[in-house]
């Protein structure tokens, strides 16, 4: 990893932050748990399009952690860990089949792994399972939300992308 | 089949599909009976009777952190919550036959009906 892209990773999770705080001030559309746009997503399914696998996890933690520290809690954290690696695992394998005219393919079923993955751990940590009740609206809302994330990427990855793989 | 962009778009399509059609099962055939279980921690503090308890307030704290529980003429909500999204007091009312679980992740705190269709899952 040369300077050049140790640069470039860094810059985009400074967006990916900077995406991350402006969301916090959008007051929540749904009363369900753990449901928003998840915007910060845009840069982590353009870093699945555009960089290594490696280089996109790095840039998902650094903005998990830092995100934190802004604005979260340990339990938060527990949701963002379990449901953001989730979905980074999810697209990493389905960049692979999926083309990048449909990248918002890749970010939806990524967007319900996410809703997966927050759920299970919700249901950890609540040591109840009634968390599952809310599973169909997350995920119906997530999908919303990832085809949206999805097509911000799409377009960004066709502008700007491939100049690092 | 797997190198199809179709078969992706219809996986997708079908899951949207799917989300929304599971949404609304949920919400057309949940049945919660009257009964519902306050947990704070995973641990069950109070099970109440919503069709025969008296209107009240129930205090139930979490490491510090408090949250109001709003009893009044058969439904339930949490009024008051230190916790910094307030998700659990968007929920609103839920009242007998038809709770939806309220929960305050922050807080660990859970109204679920006591005798829910998870039960199974549950336990």
């Amino acid at each position: 990893m040369n300077t050049k892209k140790l640069t470039y990773m860094s810059l985009l999770t400074a967006m990916a932050l900077i995406i991350f705080v402006i969301e916090l001030q959008i007051p929540p559309l749904f009363p369900i748990p753990g449901a928003k746009l998840g915007l910060a997503n845009i840069v982590t399914v353009f870093a699945v399009y555009t960089l290594r696998p490696a280089e996109s996890a790095m840039i998902l933690t650094a903005r998990i952690l830092l995100g934190t520290l802004i604005a979260g809690s340990p339990i938060s954290l527990i949701m963002s860990l379990s449901g953001g690696f989730l979905c980074l695992a999810g697209m990493l394998l389905l960049c692979r089949v999926i083309d990048k005219q449909h990248i918002w393919v890749c970010s939806v079923l990524g967007a319900v792994l996410h809703n997966l993955g927050q759920t299970a751990a919700a249901m950890l940590v609540m040591g109840t399972a009634s968390v599952l009740v809310y599973l169909p609206f997350l995920m119906l809302t997530g999908c919303a939300a990832g085809l949206f994330t999805g097509l911000c990427a799409q377009y960004s990855v066709r502008a700007l992308g491939g100049r690092f793989k | 089949m797997i190198r199809s962009q179709k078969f992706w778009v219809a996986v997708a399509l079908l899951v949207i599909i799917g989300s929304a059609v599971w949404s609304y099962l949920t919400l057309r055939f949940w049945d919660s009976g009257s009964t519902v279980n306050i947990i704070s921690d995973g641990k069950v503090l109070y099970t109440i009777d919503l069709s025969k308890e008296p209107d009240r307030e129930i205090t139930v704290e979490y490491e510090g952190r408090k949250n109001i529980i709003t009893i009044k003429s058969g439904r339930i909500r949490v009024t008051y919550a230190d916790c910094p999204d307030h998700y659990c007091i968007s929920q609103g009312w839920g009242e007998e036959g038809s709770l939806l679980p309220i929960i305050c992740l922050p807080n660990r705190l859970v109204i679920e009906p006591a005798d829910s269709q998870l039960d199974g899952v549950a336990r």
